[in-house]
């Protein structure tokens, strides 16, 4: 009954489309290179925690690009075409098809990230043979804030998904979130340090508001999240000993809590008061 | 249905649109594309929210219990495409479980004479094809309301009286039926009662014989005559029963709407006013007339 049945036949769905089913394999494959790699190119005990400082690159890279596919085309594509209407002149109400959409998808995708980060992580202990209680807390901690930045690129998807009426402009929304957030937004960063400097605003390096800027991008969060929770680093910019309390640590995991919730949010608000 | 009113910026679709439909009652939704047929389905459905106004089906409003309606309703949407990767047998079995209904998919496929493809995936299924299909999906669960938008796009003449004796099955069963056509003769053959929408306002709601009988008592006569002289058509007017007459051809040809008892006094009229008869014939007002004359779309 109700959205489990929706579940069912969309993750039966999604299941069959290749390219995602393709790269959720290659994510599955890179956390499995690394986390055979990883204990033999770095210095000092690998189960510290810095297993997922050196897969942040590929995190941030690939699971964007998957969450986006599995979300961008869920509502909108179904609308395009006339499935929706068919599936909600049955006794369902919105909430029902966007959860089971949610659900079909996300499960797949907590699936790919579950197993591939539980089999690099054995690998990467498993040649030392034990393992602390400490370090496994915190591996566990790696996993939750790693499903949820995932969960921030589905929810972006899902409101692309809503907020548009046609797949040509979803695919446009999605591919230029993914573009402007994972691919630019670093060159973006550059580009505007460079001309603040050329005016004048700004002498060098960045002032800690232009930091907070910067820094409120999901991908950077992530970045800022794993080295301040998961890796315990106490350097750099964001995390030194006089950053003001803005760019630390805990600010940065409220932003990410608001980067899960907001998108999704928005997006299902969306579907639920507009028209078809 | 109270005083509906859907908006879309300046353009109205759909203007107080007021009626009832009864249990049990087969009833036509006609009007020309783009009357706003399609937007009040999509309001039954809530696809759409109304501007204004509230459709109640079974004492559930449409919106705020739209759930609730739809678990009674068996729905042949308009605009809809089926899932191309599940076959025709996966469709039926999803829709019973969406319902709660138990019921066999392979019987549903036969009452509309899809059996022999209960396995072909529905992508590869002809427009008609589909349509067999949805409506066999709208049919699961024996629903108290069947709501069918233009149900015989797509069928050929074959399928269309098909469809209709299912209309008709259903309504004996005790089943509500609402469908929405384009086309008369098809509301003409199974409806007890017909609301006309057109440009948004409902312009009438009546049965068809009370159509019928809004149009000038049910006759049209048609009357060839050598010359028409002046007055005649004035003079005819005047004539009890006769509603209208008007020249068809120029001088040569009359026609009269009036009732039956009327038609002689007509003949009889124009010989006094000597106008000679050459040929007449009568036909029954048909509803194309009174859809024409409703909706504007002639004289």
């Amino acid at each position: 009954m109700s959205w489990q049945v929706i579940a069912k036949k969309d993750y039966a769905e999604s299941r069959d489309s290749k390219l995602v089913y393709y790269l959720l394999l290659f994510f599955a494959f890179v956390f499995l290179v690394g986390g055979y790699t990883y204990p033999t190119v770095t210095e000092g005990d690998p189960t510290k925690g810095g297993f997922a400082g050196f897969m942040t690159g590929a995190v941030s890279l690939l699971l964007p690009l998957i969450a986006i596919l599995l979300s961008y085309n869920s509502i909108v594509g179904e609308r395009e075409s006339g499935k929706l209407n068919l599936l909600l002149s049955l006794p369902y109400n919105r909430r029902e098809v966007v959860f089971g959409k949610l659900v079909g998808r996300g499960v797949l995708l907590l699936i790919a990230i579950v197993g591939s980060l539980v089999s690099a992580g054995a690998l990467v202990v498993y040649p030392f043979g034990s393992v602390s209680a400490m370090s496994l807390l915190n591996y566990v901690g790696y996993m939750i804030l790693t499903t949820a930045f995932a969960g921030i690129f589905f929810g972006i998807g899902l409101a692309v998904s809503t907020f548009t009426t046609s797949k040509r402009l979803a695919t446009m929304g999605g591919f230029g979130a993914y573009f402007l957030f994972a691919l630019v937004w670093d060159g973006v960063r550059q580009g505007l340090n460079y001309a603040l400097e050329q005016v004048g605003v700004i002498d060098g390096t960045a002032p800690d508001w232009l930091l907070f800027v910067y820094g409120i991008e999901p991908t950077m969060l992530y970045d800022r999240l794993v080295t301040g929770f998961i890796e315990n680093d106490v350097s750099g910019p964001y995390f030194g000993a006089d950053t003001p309390w803005y760019l630390g640590k805990w600010a940065g995991l409220v932003l990410f809590l608001v980067w899960v919730v907001v998108p999704l949010s928005l997006g299902y608000w969306r579907f639920e008061v507009t028209d078809l | 249905m109270e005083n509906i009113s859907k908006r879309y910026g300046t353009v109205t679709a759909l203007d107080r649109v007021d009626f009832t439909v009864k249990e049990g009652e087969v009833f036509g939704f006609l009007g020309p594309n783009g009357a706003g047929k399609s937007t009040m389905i999509n309001i039954f459905l809530d696809f759409v929210r109304p501007t204004e106004g509230h459709v109640r089906i079974f004492g559930h409003d449409c919106q705020s219990e739209g759930k609730q309606a739809r678990e009674r309703m068996g729905v042949l949407p308009e605009g809809y495409e089926v899932y191309d990767r599940l076959t025709a047998r996966q469709h039926l079995e999803f829709v019973i479980g969406s319902k709660d209904a138990e019921e066999e998919p392979m019987e549903l496929l036969g009452r509309v004479g899809l059996r022999d493809e209960s396995d072909r995936q529905a992508g590869g299924f002809s427009k008609g094809m589909a349509q067999r299909l949805v409506l066999a999906m709208a049919l699961v669960g024996d629903p108290d309301l069947i709501v069918l938008d233009e149900p015989t796009t797509g069928l050929d003449p074959n399928g269309a009286r098909e469809m209709r004796n299912i209309i008709l099955q259903e309504a004996d069963r005790g089943a509500t039926v609402f469908f929405s056509s384009h086309i008369l003769e098809q509301v003409e053959a199974v409806c007890d009662r017909v609301g006309i929408l057109h440009q948004g306002e409902l312009a009438t709601i009546d049965t068809i014989e009370g159509l019928r009988e809004s149009v000038g008592g049910g006759t049209k006569l048609q009357i060839q005559v050598e010359k028409v002289q002046n007055g005649v058509l004035d003079s005819i007017e005047t004539l009890e029963g006769v509603e209208q007459a008007w020249l068809s051809q120029e001088d040569t040809q009359i026609e009269v709407t009036c009732s039956n008892d009327a038609k002689l006094d007509v003949v009889v009229e124009l010989n006094d006013a000597g106008v000679e008869v050459e040929n007449f014939r009568t036909e029954e007002a048909s509803l194309e007339d009174m859809f024409a004359e409703y909706t504007g779309g002639s004289r």
